[in-house]
């Protein structure tokens, strides 16, 4: 097992090398010179040249393609333009709200989607199954940014329950503040798990090792407990994984609306302002990540599927 | 025994006056839309860092309320000599934040900072040469040859005094825990989320600041701004959209107010293509225009028209009227260029500025009526502003601001070619307007110097390199128990003049 997880991380390395390569070239073609954006109207053409030999973009293009491959290496992922601090200082301080909204939002979504789901299963083809798929289809369908606001004039402004965005001191302060975000991430995960999961259990129950079970006399719940509910789960893992890989670098929307100050915004920000370290390292940061919660993804299939093999 | 009583009512006394003070404790909350970058005065341009900074440093003179003049800031009085080479400056009884007296050597470290290598705004005070420590409280700039701005680009943020010995010692961390002499201190901040400030105890005007502390909570989205200022999570928001901006006025404890600060908008109009080259084409677009029009339905009448690409600022001639609404005179000039079947031309905007997306829009319709076919291009602000700068555009929506009440640095960005942006990328010259604008950078301020801004303001209104739109108000919305907030027009605020009621 761990001798696999070494093999897999080892994999990583020409993954990376051709994440750098390409979001490398990618940005020396977008159009936009970061000293013309960081100096705005008032820079004379000498003083745009002098903060270009600064941050080295006077140099051959294969040269600042090697100094960002060792700022990679050293694990500082270059330094901004614009904050003039280690990108990796800013992923820090940026990094814990987006793992919060990812986790938060995920036990939310399992919270909604697991009896749901179950619910529709045990219904399937009645009134109650095509009512609970309208539903998420209904939510699946709401843009984001309306549900944002929606949310927060219902829940925030109308009942007064919750915050209507910042982020507070402190764990349980965040536990709160952190919420609303969450849920709107969450409903969208939720209803996808839902979706797939539903599927996999009508799935399950048609299998002959679930008729096997009942003729050796389990009972009802006990059948689904041990047999139909682990077996049908292993869909909703890769699912999550998806889903995890995607909200650490793609919920800008909820982040601006509620002022979290996540990873989202922080890309958006840099490619705003042309800040092309920051935008380079992220990309290769967010690489990395996605990889990791890949193969987290895969050790858990292994761990709930004896079937899969880390290979 | 009598001892342990003492202590008790010393420790029960002291904790009803800690309560005491905790109850009194007010704190005035602020939502802003930008993140400050950096409190380092030489390194930054964004408004978020511009305007925390100005909450925490002091300038030896500021702009004043009306941003048609310059009041004392650290310095009490000021003498500038008749040929402009010689200013002296006579500071008062300040103190930074730690106790520690401001002096005429922290000013000379400060503008040597400003104007060094590692400042982005070292050309503001490069032409001041020398300095002259007379006492320490006294100090004398001299410039080699007459550089009239030089004064006035010393009440820019940029020209924030700094204690000299403490940034010295501590290089660029200093920045993280600012000490400065203005009305409030840094007490902690969370990039992206919010800047504490606490009263600065040793500030120079007597009993300000009147609150306790301030937050300056970064919220980008502008209706987010507005719904924490209902959920009365802020005292105050700034920049709430132009569009709710009756609405909210009209909510009980809501007041709005609005400032026009130093900002011109306008379609930049690229004069080294034709049929921009000819001077008739440019005026009759400008004449095509109903700008009464766009500030009712753009700015929702948060504005006024403009007659120039210059803000109105010092020595702007009040008289200078916009270009009057006027197609009948607009299709006779185009006939006249020998475009009377009128012409098509791509017009570019920045796709995330609403306000300026809606005025394409309308733009696209006015100009529709004089036969003019615009194709709106929808682009990344960066990219715009890159396609621009290359030249590789008919017209272009844009706008300036200035962080300064002296017009010389707005003149030489929109109207000077060849000088930074050779007159903002339109290309346009005029050798008359040249000549004036250096002439006017060795006169001493007073009425010959305002009379060359306003025949160079005059050249660039008939010479119409643009399509002169409007200057759009900036808008605030605050709890009523907020008393005494405005924006300045240099667009920042000082919060030290802000009480709260109860």
């Amino acid at each position: 097992m761990i001798l696999a997880i070494l093999k897999r991380l080892l994999m990583l390395v020409p993954v990376l090398i051709g994440i750098t390569v390409i979001s490398f070239l990618l940005l020396q073609i977008m159009p936009g010179d970061p000293a013309s954006r960081a100096m705005g109207t008032r820079a004379s053409a000498e003083e745009l040249q002098a903060m270009r030999e600064l941050w080295g973009l006077d140099k051959p293009i294969w040269v600042q393609y090697l100094y960002f491959l060792r700022d990679c290496l050293t694990g500082s992922f270059g330094v901004s333009i614009f904050h003039k601090k280690p990108i990796i200082d800013l992923v820090a301080e940026r990094l814990p709200f987006t793992l919060a909204i990812v986790g938060y939002s995920t036990v939310i979504a399992l919270v909604i989607a697991l009896p749901f789901a179950i619910l529709a299963a045990a219904n399937r083809g009645r009134m109650l199954d095509n009512l609970i798929r309208q539903i998420f289809v209904v939510v699946i369908a709401m843009p984001p940014f309306w549900l944002c606001y929606v949310l927060i004039i219902w829940l925030a402004l109308r009942m007064g329950w919750f915050s209507t965005g910042g982020i507070g001191d402190g764990f349980v302060a965040n536990l709160g503040r952190l919420f609303l975000p969450s849920l709107v991430v969450g409903l969208s995960t939720a209803a996808l798990v839902q979706q797939s999961l539903r599927a996999a259990l009508i799935d399950t129950m048609k299998a002959d090792y679930i008729d096997t079970a009942r003729a050796k006399g389990l009972r009802g719940h006990e059948v689904f407990l041990r047999h139909v509910l682990p077996n049908s789960l292993i869909s909703t893992i890769s699912i999550i994984g998806v889903r995890v890989s995607w909200i650490i670098g793609g919920t800008v929307v909820v982040e601006k609306i509620f002022s979290v100050p996540g990873l989202g915004s922080l890309l958006i920000d840099a490619i705003v302002s042309r800040d092309l370290p920051v935008i380079r390292g992220l990309t290769v940061f967010f690489a990395i990540m996605v990889v990791i919660v890949n193969l987290i993804t895969d050790i858990c299939y292994a761990l709930a599927d004896p079937r899969v093999r880390l290979e | 025994m009598l001892r342990r009583l003492n202590l008790k009512c010393l420790l029960l006394a002291s904790a009803f006056s800690l309560a005491a003070a905790a109850a009194h404790a007010q704190t005035l909350r602020v939502a802003m839309g930008y993140d400050p970058v950096s409190l380092d005065p030489i390194a930054t341009s964004d408004n978020g860092s511009i305007w925390t900074q100005l909450l925490i440093f002091d300038t030896l003179i500021r702009p004043d309320k009306t941003g048609e003049g310059l009041e004392p800031g650290l310095a009490e009085s000021w003498t500038v000599s008749d040929d402009g080479l010689t200013l002296n400056f006579k500071l008062r009884d300040a103190k930074f934040s730690d106790g520690t007296p401001v002096t005429a050597e922290d000013v000379r470290f400060s503008i040597e900072r400003a104007a060094s290598e590692a400042s982005g705004w070292g050309r503001f005070y490069r032409p001041i040469t020398s300095f002259e420590i007379v006492g320490e409280r006294e100090i004398t700039m001299k410039l080699a040859e007459p550089f009239t701005p030089a004064f006035n680009n010393l009440a820019l943020f940029a020209a924030a005094i700094l204690p000299k010995a403490q940034v010295e010692a501590k290089g660029d961390a200093f920045f993280d825990a600012p000490v400065g002499s203005g009305p409030f201190v840094l007490k902690s901040r969370v990039r992206g989320s919010r800047v504490e400030l606490a009263k600065n105890p040793h500030y120079w005007q007597e009993g300000k600041p009147f609150v306790d502390e301030a937050v300056l909570e970064v919220v980008t989205e502008p209706s987010a701004r507005v719904i924490k200022l209902e959920a009365g999570e802020v005292d105050v928001a700034l920049d709430p959209p132009l569009n709710q901006l009756k609405e909210l006025d009209s909510k009980d404890g809501i007041s709005v107010g609005q400032t026009i600060p130093y900002r011109a908008d306008f379609v930049q109009l690229n004069t080294t293509r034709k049929p921009f080259d000819d001077e008739r084409v440019r005026q009759a677009l400008n004449y095509a225009v109903d700008k009464n029009a766009l500030v009712q339905g753009v700015l929702y009448g948060a504005g006024k028209p403009a007659a120039s690409a210059m803000p109105v600022m010092a020595y702007a001639d009040p008289d200078l009227q916009p270009y009057a609404y006027d197609p009948a005179k607009a299709k006779q000039l185009l006939a006249d260029a020998g475009y009377g079947d009128g012409f098509e031309a791509q017009l570019v905007v920045d796709s995330g500025a609403a306000t300026s997306r809606n005025a394409a829009i309308a733009l696209q319709a006015m100009l529709q009526q004089v036969g003019v076919k615009l194709k709106v291009q929808m682009l990344e602000g960066g990219t715009q502003w890159e396609t621009t700068k290359a030249g590789n555009y008919d017209m272009s929506v844009s706008y300036t601001t200035s962080d300064t009440i002296d017009p010389d640095q707005i003149i030489g960005f929109v109207a000077v070619n060849p000088e930074r942006a050779n007159a903002y990328h339109t290309q346009w010259k005029s050798d008359r307007l040249n000549e004036l604008y250096a002439e006017e950078r060795k006169t001493v301020n007073g009425e010959a110097r305002g009379a060359m801004f306003k025949e160079m303001i005059q050249i660039l209104h008939d010479g119409a390199p643009y399509i002169f739109l409007y200057h759009p108000a900036s808008a605030w919305a605050v709890q009523d128990k907020v008393k005494g907030f405005e924006i300045l027009p240099t667009s920042n605020f000082r919060l030290e003049d802000v009480k709260l009621e109860n």
